[in-house]
């Protein structure tokens, strides 16, 4: 293929192709006539005379001009001729010359009369590998360019000597080395390819760090996807303190970064295949962090600032810092940038949906990114429209006034209720649109969806399961909610069962099973202790990793459940337990004043709760529950009550208790319309309750 | 010498009943394989008896519990020849595809779980278990492959100890959430002998993994006409009814083994030539569909793949020597 090009443009310029040697120079045209009727020798013998050559050097020129001719099959037989041997005895006697070092010209190479007919030779050795190579004899090339390298091992086996650096002769040993490895994989003898590049890059070639480079970057790639596992490498003389790759991918990563280092400190011409090899590598094991490193230390300009940026970004996301990774894109999709690059768009408005405080600033990226397809990217279309919905549904739990809510609300469901019409197939849309309608407490569309939800994957996400189970249960259905979350546990490992027994709890405590509730709580208890055992570092599962139960959450949920029962002591020991695991926290305050509260400590109980407040001011069991006593003190209090409720109520805008107290507040300040819609919500409230928030399962 | 023999032969007569029951499940057995000198390797590579063999997976009833197929992989499987576990490895493709695409017709998939867990409990036994971690060393310190200028603080050089795969515990059933794991955990040993995988079996991978990915590669369709994709959107959406769920445990050994088919193999042979069309489209399936999931892991690494295939297209070769009109000696 190469050959036909080559062959083609020589045509073009056959009047200025000359042979130069020795101080004169001769035209090719007769010599190329000669080779194109046969007449090897003829041609030989032209070359030798005008040229003053001997024999090998002449058939070494004639057959560097036909690989040039692209005529890989005359070169090759051109360089049949040559004694292999005998040149490569010449070779073993020049490195043991002195030799003088001149420096290069464009003219000539930097090697005296014999070394450079030596070198000469090694070079047709070489382009009769080529040849072969091309002939599709990629064993035969395999093996030709092995016995270069071997004698080339044998003339140098302290590594090639430092007068030879920059010479032709370090050239075509550098080409050879980079050649060899390629053709035993070429030819699926992996392991001497894996034996040849170790060769290469084990021993002193003074290779130049280019080519060094790039047998170390085709090393890396070899080890990353050949699927030939190479074993760890050895060396003779081991130095204490270095580091010795174990396996494939550890040998891969570290040739890589050995690479970047390098083009960092301007040793190596900057090769972007390596920075790919790297992305894939280390986001294939999740270390995106150390290729963020990596890519900082990137000397300025090789790679697009805008496209840094948005790598930095995807490798920050991707470990959960979400701030800084925003603050890339921001960067990036600034107007002088690339604002209308709807991938960062997309990243955006995702990450921004994660957060009530950003979910505004995500619809206007989604929005612009919705812009931005109507041009192109039509196959995103859906994909903005599901971002957009989830920043409306995440904007509208944060916001304070109940008439901005419900229009966000609505515009979310619309958003989504748009995005699954053009991806029905897109499970996590189900999902979503489930939890959306569950929120705007529509509960039999949420029901419907979720049910979906689990057809279409299987029941393979536990997500799925607890929402089904949190939906009957908000539409009061506990024992079917429990059927279900039965069938979960009997879909989930042991290792991942505890949100699901956590839920069982909760939903025994709702049936007034409270006996079986203790029962559930147990199992939960041994389970986590079990886990806090036999979990290492090397332990994580996909879906389980961020909702784990922890054993705070279970002494807590047994305090409330004994103290419901009036069993004061138990409900103190679990208290106690649950301060050995948080020592201060506003929740196990609030169940300490609820005891007292149900003792009739009620100065107790409301210390309590300021208490528990001062540890989180916004911790909505608490000013509910001193709203409530509040409001039992006489009218000058019910200020106080009415403000701590509201304040409840701004903050979890369907909390059916806060509704009830302030219902009560209403009537004994004697607004008795005002208490009759307050008591109203709270009994509508009730029907549509969740067992646990539905936030939960996001 | 002696023991080397019996097992050889051992061997040998295994494979020889395997493709015995073989004659009573499929309705002609290629005589090549019948006939050979190394059935093994016979029933790894030859494609007719491939052919027949996914012919039958495809079938609607195929992934039942009282499945003769099933059984046959499973005992083959369980002979613990690692040739003949070879063979059933080279059907993983396509039993994982056809057995997930199942999963919510609620059809009977028990033969197919039985394969799965067998090759499941196989990897978990060789692994003990134990997660597959690697250590990523920063290049500030020497190595057997460079030195440091900077004389060295530590004798030992910093570590990073890496999870590439977590560790196993036995699974009796298939549970639908620990599915994908089982599956992804034999895909990665599907990964680590795909050297010795036919091309069809990764053929057969890389149509899996557009069918999962549920994503054409629009990227490419801004250019075609509207009215054109019109024509194109009815076999489009019955296209995309095997996508499923891509979780991380799946999608990592998969984007392994798709690399491997796009940068891992030799493209100057024919049959590689369809396998690199084939991964190089799966490829940009997968990335549509890490875009969908809005998934930055995924985009970064199929991204990459990607970029690879751009720059293997105006790849040099370095060792090629230049071409020059006046040359000298």
């Amino acid at each position: 293929m190469s050959g036909e090009t080559s062959s083609s443009s020589s045509l073009a310029n056959k009047d200025e192709r000359k042979i130069c040697a020795n101080g004169s120079c001769v035209q090719t045209d007769d010599i190329e006539a000669k080779l194109d009727s046969g007449n090897i020798d003829e041609a030989e013998a032209d070359l030798r005379e005008g040229l003053s050559l001997n024999s090998e050097e002449a058939r070494a020129l004639l057959g560097r001009l036909e690989y040039q001719r692209g005529n890989v099959e005359a070169a090759f037989r051109v360089f049949e001729g040559i004694d292999v041997q005998a040149a490569i005895q010449r070779l073993q006697s020049i490195s043991t010359e002195k030799i003088s070092k001149k420096p290069r010209s464009n003219t000539e190479s930097g090697l005296s009369g014999p070394q450079q007919g030596a070198n000469l030779v090694l070079e047709a050795i070489y382009l009769k590998t080529k040849s072969l190579q091309k002939l599709d004899r990629i064993n035969d090339a395999a093996e030709e360019c092995k016995k270069v390298l071997d004698a080339v091992e044998k003339i140098f086996p302290h590594g090639i000597p430092d007068a030879f650096v920059d010479t032709r002769l370090q050239e075509t040993i550098s080409r050879v080395f980079e050649l060899l490895p390629q053709l035993w994989d070429e030819a699926g003898q992996y392991d001497e390819a894996v034996s040849s590049y170790r060769r290469a890059l084990l021993t002193q070639w003074n290779l130049d760090s280019n080519s060094c480079a790039r047998i170390q970057n085709n090393f890396a790639a070899f080890l990353l996807y050949s699927g030939f596992e190479a074993g760890p490498p050895t060396t003779s003389t081991h130095v204490e303190g270095t580091y010795v790759p174990k396996n494939n991918f550890e040998e891969a990563i570290l040739l890589l970064m050995i690479c970047m280092r390098n083009f960092s400190l301007g040793k190596a011409k900057w090769d972007p295949t390596v920075v790919e090899h790297l992305t894939f590598a280390l986001s294939i094991c999740s270390q995106t962090p150390i290729l963020a490193k990596q890519l900082e230390e990137v000397i300025p300009g090789v790679i697009h600032r805008v496209d840094l940026w948005k790598t930095l970004a995807f490798c920050c996301s991707e470990i959960g810092q979400r701030k800084t990774a925003l603050d890339l894109l921001k960067k990036g999709l600034h107007k002088h940038e690339k604002p209308d690059d709807i991938i960062s768009l997309l990243l955006a408005a995702k990450i921004c949906s994660e957060d009530g405080l950003l979910a505004a600033e995500g619809i206007e990226y989604a929005q612009r990114a919705l812009n931005n397809c109507k041009k192109r990217n039509k196959h995103l279309n859906g994909v903005c429209l599901r971002v957009l919905g989830l920043c409306y549904g995440k904007q509208a739990s944060v916001s304070s006034s109940d008439y901005e809510r419900s229009h966000l609300q609505s515009e979310a469901l619309k958003s989504l209720d748009e995005a699954i019409s053009l991806e029905p197939e897109n499970s996590d849309l189900v999902f979503e649109l489930a939890i959306q309608y569950a929120m705007h407490r529509n509960l039999n569309n949420a029901l419907r969806l979720a049910k979906q939800y689990i057809d279409v994957t299987g029941g393979s996400m536990l997500r799925g399961w607890r929402l089904l189970a949190l939906i009957l249960s908000a539409q009061q259905r506990f024992s079917e909610a429990e059927v279900v979350t039965d069938a979960a546990l009997d879909e989930t490992v042991r290792w991942d069962q505890g949100p699901l027994l956590r839920l069982k709890a909760k939903l025994r405590i709702a049936q007034s099973r409270h006996m079986d509730a203790i029962e559930t709580y147990r199992h939960l208890l041994a389970l986590v202790q079990a886990q806090k055992k036999s979990y290492g570092p090397l332990h994580s599962t996909h879906q389980i990793e961020d909702e784990r139960v922890n054993e705070y959450e279970i002494w807590q949920g047994l305090a409330n459940l004994y103290s419901s029962l009036a069993r004061w002591k138990d409900a103190e020991i679990c208290l106690g337990k649950a301060r050995e695991i948080v020592e201060c926290s506003s929740e196990t305050l609030h169940t300490e004043g609820t005891i007292y509260q149900r003792r009739g400590e009620i100065e107790e109980a409301m210390a309590t709760y300021v208490n528990s407040l001062l540890v989180e001011s916004n911790y909505v069991p608490s000013k509910i529950s001193f709203g409530a006593i509040m409001s039992n003190r006489g009218l000058p209090m019910l200020p106080v009550a009415r403000t701590m409720l509201s304040d409840a109520l701004r903050l979890e805008p369907t909390n059916r208790m806060a509704w009830l107290h302030l219902g009560f507040v209403h009537k004994l300040d004697g607004r008795l319309s005002d208490a009759i819609d307050s008591f109203q919500a709270a009994s509508m409230l009730e029907e549509s309750d969740p067992i646990e928030s539905f936030n939960s399962i996001l | 010498m002696s023991t080397q023999q019996v097992s050889w032969t051992d061997s040998f007569s295994q494979a020889q009943n395997a493709i015995q029951s073989l004659t009573t499940i499929l309705p002609a057995v290629p005589k090549p394989v019948i006939a050979s000198e190394n059935p093994a390797l016979s029933l790894l590579n030859d494609p007719e008896l491939a052919e027949q063999i996914s012919n039958h997976i495809r079938q609607p009833d195929s992934g039942a519990g009282d499945n003769q197929l099933c059984r046959w992989l499973y005992d083959t499987f369980h002979t613990s020849k690692i040739d003949l576990q070879l063979v059933v490895l080279r059907f993983l493709p396509m039993i994982a595809g056809v057995y997930l695409s199942r999963i919510p017709l609620r059809k009977p998939l028990a033969g197919f779980e039985a394969v799965l867990l067998a090759i499941y409990a196989h990897e978990t036994a060789s692994r003990d278990g134990q997660a597959v971690t690697i250590n990523i060393s920063d290049a500030s310190h020497p190595s057997v492959y460079h030195e440091n200028n900077h004389p060295h603080k530590t004798a030992s050089p910093e570590l990073h100890l890496v999870v590439v795969s977590p560790t196993l515990e036995p699974q009796g059933t298939i549970r639908s959430t620990k599915r994908a794991r089982i599956i992804g955990v034999a895909l990665e040993l599907y990964h680590s002998k795909i050297a010795d995988m036919p091309v069809q079996s990764k053929l057969d991978f890389c149509e899996f993994c557009i069918i999962w990915a549920g994503q054409d590669d629009d990227v490419n369709d801004d250019e075609k006409e509207d009215d054109q994709k019109e024509k194109e959107g009815k076999t489009k959406k019955e296209k995309k009814e095997g996508r499923i769920l891509l979780p991380w445990e799946m999608l990592q050994p998969m984007l392994r083994i798709l690399s491997h088919c796009l940068v891992g193999i030799n493209k100057n042979n024919k049959k590689n030539k369809e396998l690199h069309e084939a991964a190089c489209h799966a490829c940009r399936s997968l990335y549509a569909r890490a875009l969908h999931d809005i998934n930055p892991k995924a985009i970064l690494a199929i991204g990459s793949l990607l970029k690879l295939i751009k720059y293997q297209q105006t790849d040099v070769d370095h060792t090629e020597l230049p071409v020059t009109n006046v040359i000298h000696l």
